[in-house]
């Protein structure tokens, strides 16, 4: 009996461990949201990105370093646009290559598919956007901003009536609008237009400033954007003071002034001391005299 | 009888021409073996002795701060002025003992000070001495003095301050050694007592001197000319240090009042300095048919009205920053009043400026022990309150501490640094010390020609 109990307990306990190591199930993997975007800046080649997330604790955060295949329409080589990789932001972009070209001449609406295989934290997932091929056109006139939408039906541009787009001053830190009004939609004719009451704004050296009209996350065209430079800006001429003379500046570029003032106390100063020691030559002179 | 004008920034002092006293009487003798330079005594040995020994602890730490740098000390990004600054305003404003009692006390006909010119002229001298050398210390390795003057900007305040201190003390040689001259062709009279050596440095420095009318003429101008020089100069060394301060935006030296607060408060702990000195040399020396009670009365009346003045200062270099209480300023104002520099902060203003008052406003507190007790209390306190002009600003920069080590939000000097201060106060009152060893401690020639114009 005590033999038994010596031979089973131990087989027991491997057995017991074991089977829990071999039913335990691995860490839950999370899921990622793929969102893709489109974007044509200047109507130039479009580009896309693809923005992966996931849900912590109730908040979204960045999924970075992800693998994430870009296709146009149809999930195959021959259509594939890209192989991305997220960065820190969980962002990806990429330019549409010119190996598509015909692929994309063939229809006025395309389908992007961006699709990620999953990995040992995140399951699979995919995401798509359809765009309609678009673009805008922008054109002054006497200080008002014209933007003109057209999309493409069949093979001709056409004006498209009802788009939501901002038109803007281009500033380092961020856009700001022309006048009053936020946003602007286009008429029957394809055209939205507004007044430029930006006046004194700072502008180059030339006073040029860049406006700008944009359609931002619209259903039908995604992201798109023009821009036109224009003198309607304020002379700005920066004064560098660098190379003049200031009390801030290096040694070599004191102030005049203040160089005349430093110069004459200290000689004058000086001067005294000076005559003060010949003092004591002559003194010196007298006593040896006599 | 003929007379000198000497016309200098607008003033016109009318003199008569010297006359040269003749050493005839036996009392004119007696005054010459009192005031001539004595040997040190036991307790005089005793006295350099000490003082060496801490320069000597002084230039080991020193030579400790060269060999591993400024590390060494307490000091970090946010105090990196620390006490050698402190002591380096400390003995600019010391220094300016010189004028006040040379020169200001001459040019008003002050006549009472005459006994005392040459100790406010040795205390000057070797203040001066030593705020040129703790500013070096400051800058960690010596070499760095070089680059302010192939790199220095004439608009840095600090290079003002070494054009200005560099003059003042030329200026302060200058004026200890025209008055010296008539002493010297006394003590070449004395060449057993003075010792071959000390004989032959007299005979250096003097040997021309004879005393004639026209040497005397040039010499009571050079004087004149000096002590007009010199009151300019002194107030701009140190309200130029003032400027070093008041010129960086910080809280508590933002203040257009800077200089002038500076100024009274050097004249007050110079005048402490020399009721100090004037105290031991008349004991050690038995002075005291020299530097009589009365001397006591009058600098004892100059001191009272030194700290009211500088009380004054205070007063308005406090209490409106404190009736506003600016946000930016108030960590660094409550740290002063009732914070961790509370204890010294209320320590310097009442050792430094109330209980002198208060002490000095009787007549029994002007006599000659309570003044020596008074002068200590002014030093002292005035030692603190440049540290605390210092410190507690470096302490509360207007933009908070972040993400730094513990080490830098307290300052708190390194035996290194403390060893160095004492080393630098020691060897300024051995310079003092071996000074009035060599050189009459009283005007000699002075004494004489006072006395001779009073039995005329």
């Amino acid at each position: 009996m005590k033999r038994m109990y010596k031979t089973v307990g131990p087989a027991l306990s491997i057995i017991f461990f074991l089977s829990g190591y071999c039913l335990a199930q691995g860490p839950q993997k999370g899921n990622v949201s793929i969102a893709v975007n489109y974007f044509v800046q200047n109507n130039q080649i479009p580009y896309v990105k693809v923005v992966a997330k996931t849900k912590v604790d109730g908040r979204f955060q960045p999924v970075p370093a992800i693998d994430v295949d870009v296709f146009l329409d149809k999930d195959s080589t021959g259509t594939k646009i890209g192989h991305l990789v997220t960065n820190s932001k969980g962002e990806a972009t990429t330019l549409i290559p010119q190996s598509l070209k015909k692929e994309w001449a063939t229809s006025v609406k395309h389908t992007f598919l961006a699709s990620f295989a999953g990995n040992n934290k995140y399951e699979a997932s995919k995401g798509d956007l359809t765009v309609a091929k678009a673009k805008v056109l922008i054109s002054t006139n006497d200080k008002t901003i014209t933007a003109t939408v057209l999309d493409m039906k069949d093979t001709t541009w056409q004006p498209v009536k009802g788009v939501e787009l901002k038109i803007v001053v281009k500033r380092s830190t961020g856009d700001l609008p022309v006048n009053e009004t936020p946003t602007f939609t286009t008429d029957s004719t394809g055209k939205a237009s507004a007044d430029f009451k930006r006046n004194n704004i700072p502008g180059g050296p030339s006073g040029n400033i860049t406006i700008a009209a944009k359609i931002e996350d619209n259903d039908q065209y995604g992201n798109l954007s023009i821009e036109k430079t224009v003198p309607w800006g304020a002379k700005f001429i920066p004064v560098n003071t660098f190379t003049e003379r200031t009390l801030f500046a290096t040694r070599d570029k004191t102030p005049i002034w203040l160089l005349f003032i430093a110069y004459v106390i200290v000689i004058a100063v000086w001067g005294i001391l000076l005559m003060l020691v010949i003092n004591i030559i002559k003194i010196k002179k007298l006593g040896k005299a006599n | 009888m003929e007379n000198i004008k000497l016309k200098a920034t607008g003033v016109i002092i009318d003199e008569p021409l010297p006359q040269v006293p003749t050493i005839t009487s036996a009392a004119d003798q007696e005054i010459i073996n009192d005031l001539l330079p004595q040997k040190f005594g036991k307790i005089g040995k005793i006295w350099v002795i000490f003082l060496s020994i801490i320069c000597l602890i002084g230039m080991y730490a020193y030579y400790r701060q060269l060999r591993y740098g400024l590390a060494v000390t307490a000091m970090r990004d946010y105090v990196s002025w620390g006490i050698y600054i402190s002591n380096f305003v400390f003995f600019v404003a010391i220094s300016l003992v010189g004028s006040l009692i040379t020169a200001i006390f001459r040019l008003a006909g002050v006549k009472w000070g005459a006994p005392l010119t040459r100790i406010a002229e040795i205390i000057a001298l070797a203040a001066i001495v030593f705020a040129s050398i703790i500013i070096i210390v400051d800058m960690g390795s010596p070499e760095r003095f070089y680059n302010l003057f192939i790199h220095g900007r004439i608009q840095s305040p600090i290079i003002w301050d070494v054009i200005v201190i560099t003059t003042y003390f030329f200026i302060s040689i200058l004026l200890l050694y025209y008055p010296l001259l008539p002493d010297i062709k006394i003590l070449l009279r004395f060449k057993e007592r003075s010792g071959k050596r000390l004989n032959q440095f007299y005979n250096f420095i003097g040997s021309f001197w004879i005393g004639s009318p026209e040497q005397f003429k040039l010499s009571d101008k050079a004087i004149n000319i000096l002590c007009i020089t010199i009151v300019p100069v002194a107030f701009t060394i140190h309200t130029v240090t003032s400027w070093l301060f008041a010129t960086t935006y910080r809280p508590g030296w933002d203040s257009t009042n800077f200089g002038a607060y500076f100024i009274a408060g050097a004249f007050l702990v110079g005048a402490g300095g020399v009721v100090v000195a004037m105290y031991v040399f008349r004991k050690a020396y038995r002075l005291e048919k020299y530097i009589t009670e009365n001397h006591f009365e009058k600098m004892g009346r100059v001191l009272v009205l030194l700290s009211l003045l500088y009380l004054y200062f205070n007063i308005n270099e406090f209490l409106t920053p404190f009736f506003k209480m600016k946000e930016s300023e108030a960590a660094y104002l409550n740290g002063l009043f009732t914070g961790d520099f509370a204890p010294v902060f209320w320590f310097a203003i009442l050792i430094g400026m109330i209980l002198p008052i208060v002490i000095l406003v009787f007549k029994k507190g002007r006599k000659p022990l309570p003044v020596f007790i008074v002068g200590v209390m002014v030093v002292v306190g005035a030692w603190f309150k440049r540290y605390l002009i210092v410190t507690p600003t470096l302490l509360h920069p207007f933009l908070p501490m972040h993400d730094v080590p513990a080490s830098y939000l307290h300052y708190f000097p390194s035996w290194e640094e403390w060893a160095i201060t004492l080393g630098s106060l020691a060897g300024a009152m051995l310079i003092v010390t071996l000074l009035a060893r060599i050189f009459p401690i009283i005007p000699i020639q002075e004494t004489l020609t006072e006395q001779h114009e009073k039995d005329v």
